[in-house]
């Protein structure tokens, strides 16, 4: 439920029952997206097969591009007697027409509260079939649990778990995880890697799988992917730079190798911003001893200087930003450095650090008007609160379409699900180059409205001045 | 058009043999020299083939009952069910004379959001807060609670939730117990919802509706704003929509659906349950009709009129075909230019594979594959089949309800047309009453067609058929493209419609031909790889 450790007066806490108008979705979403970032591999959700219908439908409605999720169709005999028989049949045939190198089972409320056990299903399938060439993980995601987001971060979590091994010898490569990002902003950050000359492994890399290029052939299983070989090598890397400032301990990829191979993590937030991805350079530049590439010397010096010439627009901006918590804190840290002090900052999740990660930035930025922080929000909730603060303008995803229908509040549209425009996985914002792009999208659609309400604004003044003289002139009589 | 015939064990090459033989009976390739083939339907999906279908769920709270406009629709469950099915099919609804704007929750999506704790303890307390909650936020006129699937194994007593809520806010509670796992797609769901409707909802209304012609509009659900074209062109003929079920319909109106003359049945599939009920119960006669179509619009209108008999109805409905063709034969004809002799597939839900053929024949199209995700046999062999259907234990469990005439206000169906006996005995005769005769007739010779087909086999059937154009729902669109033949989503319309009724072809005729006319398809090949024709030696 909403947060309740939270004291100070700015939060809006809630015991409210119903969640109207959803800020998140269910577990296994994210799971399904973690798992396309893997080379070769396939997703299967044990459950009915509306939740991997819905699934891939809110998937294709975002990424425009197939995305395929086998499912093992359990019908009402089967919450009786036990989903085995299915989920062996379902294993069966994605192997068959798909060969996946990979399948990743991932559970639904309705297998939880069932009950199914996969990993004896899964030993009693290999068992039966011998020496198999796909490599079979089980992602234990009921919705009931915790949001989309965090079954991204589990899913993550479980794939390097079943390939680490304590007898991988210690290298020199950096392992990179990343959080549930658009496929632009996971290619920007490997070329910010590539130009620093690094040698990593970026997990989950869903930046060629969920943004295929044309190739006039369908490929069942995309190209793409981080390949099995590297993610088995991530237990002895040199050091996890990962993304997840927000990320509970618990389900953390880069604390679990911290914790069970002892590899060193940086946990970062995304660097979206330019703090933020000076936060990247500086460990980048940590660990390999070199000093930032000149070019992205440059592209920093753009951004302050784009900064520094849009602040007059930007400091009128009182954004409402919503969605997943890294993004939500990535967007929150950029505001500030423009002098655009959110008004509402909210998440549907309530399984994160997110709160208290807001807490150290806010205390850092001094800013005169705190905003309200909103953790298990509904819209209901973030549109209230919009309103109440004064918020001109929101940065999220498609599912705060209302703010702008009802209120006329536009939103500069980032994270997931974007299914109400075009190009939602290449919406950039990571890196300083990226930063920039969003910046002026964010400004231009502060100036959009500017421009198109400025008569009719003044307009209405001239009007009440005229309806007040009427008004007096009438009384005087 | 000739079509060659397909080798169904080639096309099923990859599966296990088990599957193959399953498949099959799925696929039937029309052979104009033989009688109606028989094809598998409405039977349980192959686990972990990728199919296009839903769930029960899907069927009930995202196709019947959710677009039902004045009634607060809450998804009982886990945040997932409810997030995805939140406006996807884009339902369009609008303030009128019985309902205004803050009676509207059409573009609002509710849910109990259960956490682990509700599911060890039971969520009934939550729903009965949350219920109490809407109540005093949006005094709705009545609310609808759609079960998800921990629902039914946790036992949460659904019906006894809804009984107490009704009694503590003298408002209609009503639940479907519509977990994502009954039946074997969104069919079982669109069955739960039928049943509902018709116990708790229609024939409830007391207040008289007036007007000679009072119709219902079954199996509509505005997507686009496809009902609105259909309610303007029956006005003009002189007909009064009671209600639609469920696009743009609203609780008030459902019900006194039961004073119609006339019940016109336009998606089969999801409704014909409610159509046969009311006949059963009040006598209402049914007609199937399909609006989607200039030609299936105009024979879709003499029809109706001709079950009314009326002289000056006739004239008038001959009257607006005649005005609503002129004025968009031009366009059409400019379109079809562009789409003459083309070749598509239609794979959509229950119905709309079927109505489409019609629109694609006005612009000079044929489809040469053509499915369904959830239909029945019925729907593609037609009614008469319905005895042969052998019910198996997944539809079993779909209760049936049992409906008995009236005492009240059942009437004869003629007395319901304003006609004799002999008059009405006639109508009977020329079959069009209470009949559908599916797909097949419809289907070219040499064409497939295909049951819940999957990822796999859409696939090697567009190798195969090499359409022009594909009309399929968006989680196969993008396969389509990426095999560089152009799709258009047909259960939301990519964001375009309506695409009912004469002017809706229009619509559709441009949205085709821009389709088929992409630029970006001619660019493919970049110039250094063209073979240099025109430079020679």
């Amino acid at each position: 439920m909403p947060d309740s450790n939270h004291t100070s007066s700015n939060r809006t806490d809630t015991a409210k029952q119903v969640n109207e108008n959803q800020c998140h979705m269910c577990m296994p979403l994210g799971g399904v997206i973690a798992f396309k970032g893997v080379e070769g591999s396939m997703a299967l959700v044990h459950g009915s097969q509306g939740c991997s219908t819905y699934m891939r439908l809110t998937n294709v409605e975002h990424y425009h591009e197939p995305i395929d999720v086998a499912s093992s169709s359990l019908n009402e005999k089967q919450t009786i007697y036990g989903g085995e028989k299915n989920l062996k049949k379902a294993l069966d045939n994605v192997r068959r027409v798909y060969n996946p190198k990979v399948i990743g089972i991932l559970t639904t409320c309705l297998t939880e509260t069932m009950g199914e056990d996969l990993n004896r299903i899964i030993a009693s399938y290999k068992a039966e079939k011998g020496e198999i060439y796909t490599d079979i993980i089980p992602v234990s995601t009921p919705s009931y649990d915790k949001s989309h987001t965090e079954g991204f971060w589990t899913a993550t979590r479980d794939i390097i778990a079943h390939y680490a091994r304590k007898d991988i010898a210690y290298h020199r490569k950096i392992n990179v995880i990343v959080p549930h990002i658009s496929t632009a902003d996971i290619k920007a950050i490997k070329l910010i890697l590539d130009t620093w000359g690094v040698d990593y492994t970026l997990l989950p890399d869903y930046s060629m799988t969920l943004d295929r290029p044309f190739a006039g052939k369908y490929a069942k299983i995309p190209e793409g992917g981080t390949s099995t070989a590297d993610i088995a090598e991530m237990s002895g890397g040199l050091v996890t730079i990962q993304f997840g400032l927000t990320c509970e301990e618990s389900i953390s990829p880069g604390h679990y190798l911290e914790e069970n191979f002892g590899v060193p993590l940086i946990n970062l937030p995304l660097p979206i911003g330019i703090g933020n991805t000076d936060m990247f350079m500086d460990a980048l530049a940590r660990i390999t001893g070199k000093t930032m590439p000149k070019n992205l010397g440059y592209e920093r010096g753009w951004l302050i200087d784009a900064m520094a010439d849009s602040h007059k627009y930007n400091a009128s901006a009182r954004p409402a930003i919503y969605g997943e918590p890294e993004l939500v804190y990535a967007y929150a840290s950029l505001c500030l450095e423009n002098g655009s002090v959110p008004s509402v900052i909210a998440s549907g999740s309530v399984h994160s650090r997110l709160a208290p990660a807001l807490d150290r930035l806010l205390e850092e930025s001094d800013c005169d008007e705190m905003p309200v922080i909103l953790e298990g929000a509904d819209f209901s909730m973030i549109e209230a609160a919009a309103l109440e603060t004064g918020a001109n303008i929101a940065i999220g995803h498609s599912g705060g379409r209302l703010l702008t229908e009802n209120h006329d509040i536009r939103i500069v549209r980032a994270g997931f699900p974007i299914h109400d425009r075009e190009g939602g996985q290449r919406i950039l914002s990571a890196g300083y180059a990226g930063t920039l792009t969003f910046l002026d999208r964010f400004t231009n659609t502060l100036l959009e409205k500017k421009h198109s309400s400025y008569r009719e604004l003044r307009k209405q003044e001239l009007l009440s001045k005229i309806a007040a003289v009427t008004e007096t002139g009438f009384t005087t009589e | 058009m000739t079509l060659s015939k397909v080798d169904m064990d080639e096309l099923m090459a990859p599966f296990p043999d088990k599957v193959v033989r399953n498949r099959k009976k799925h696929i039937v390739q029309k052979d104009c020299t033989e009688s109606c083939q028989q094809i598998e339907a409405n039977t349980r999906t192959v686990p972990g083939i990728i199919t296009q279908r839903g769930c029960c769920y899907a069927g009930c709270k995202g196709v019947v009952v959710g677009p039902i406009k004045d009634m607060v629709t809450i998804t009982h469950g886990p945040i997932g069910c409810a997030y995805y099915s939140w406006g996807t099919r884009r339902n369009k609804i609008r303030a009128d004379d019985n309902t205004p704007a803050e009676d509207l929750y059409g573009a609002m999506c509710f849910s109990t959001d259960m956490q682990e704790s509700d599911i060890v303890f039971g969520g009934e307390k939550k729903l009965a807060k949350m219920i109490d909650e809407i109540v005093g936020i949006f005094h709705p006129r009545a609310i609808n609670i759609c079960a998800t699937c921990p629902i039914g194994l946790i036992g949460d007593d659904l019906g006894a939730v809804s009984k107490a809520a009704e009694e503590r806010h003298g408002i209609q509670v009503l639940h479907y117990d519509c977990e994502g796992y009954k039946g074997v797609s969104q069919s079982a769901g669109h069955h739960i919802a039928n049943n509902q409707i018709m116990e708790h909802i229609i024939g409830k209304g007391t207040d008289k509706v007036d007007g000679k012609y009072l119709v219902n509009f079954l199996g509509e659900y505005n997507i686009g704003g496809d009902a609105w074209e259909i309610e303007k062109l029956l006005e003009q003929i002189g007909y009064k929509i009671v209600s639609t079920l469920t696009g743009d319909s609203a609780y008030v109106n459902i019900r006194n659906m039961h004073q119609v003359h006339l019940n016109l049945v336009q998606c089969h599939r999801s409704i014909n349950y409610i159509a046969d009920m009311m006949e059963t119960k009040y006598g209402t006669p049914w007609l199937k009709v399909n609006f989607i179509g200039i030609e299936a619009t105009i024979e879709s209108l003499r029809d109706i009129a001709q079950c009314f008999g009326d002289k000056d109805l006739i004239k008038r409905t001959e009257f607006v075909i005649e005005k609503e063709l002129a004025a968009v034969t031009p366009e059409i004809e400019r379109y079809k230019k562009i789409c003459n002799g083309k070749s598509a597939f239609a794979f959509v839900g229950g119905s709309r594979s079927h109505h489409y053929q019609y629109l694609l024949r006005d612009l000079g199209m044929d489809v040469t594959v053509a499915g369904y995700e959830f239909a029945h046999r019925d729907d593609y062999e037609g009614r008469e089949v319905i005895p042969t259907i052998k019910s198996d234990a997944d539809s079993r469990n779909i209760p049936e309800l049992h409906i008995e005439a009236d005492q009240e206000m059942y009437e004869e169906p003629h007395i319901h047309l304003k006609m004799s006996k002999e008059k009405y005995d006639e109508l009977v005769a020329s079959g069009k009453l209470g009949n559908y005769e599916g797909m097949y007739p419809d289907m070219v010779d040499g064409g497939i067609m295909i049951d819940d087909a999957n990822h796999y086999e859409t696939e090697e059937l567009i190798e195969i058929f090499k359409p022009d154009l594909i009309f399929t729902g968006i989680k196969d669109k993008y396969i389509s493209h990426k095999m560089g033949v152009p799709s258009k989503q047909m259960h939301s319309y990519d964001y375009s419609g309506p695409y009912t009724c004469f002017r809706g072809a229009v619509t559709f005729a441009e949205d085709v031909a821009n389709a088929l006319s992409t630029p970006a398809w001619k660019m493919i090949t970049p110039p250094w790889d063209k073979a240099d024709i025109e430079g020679g030696e």
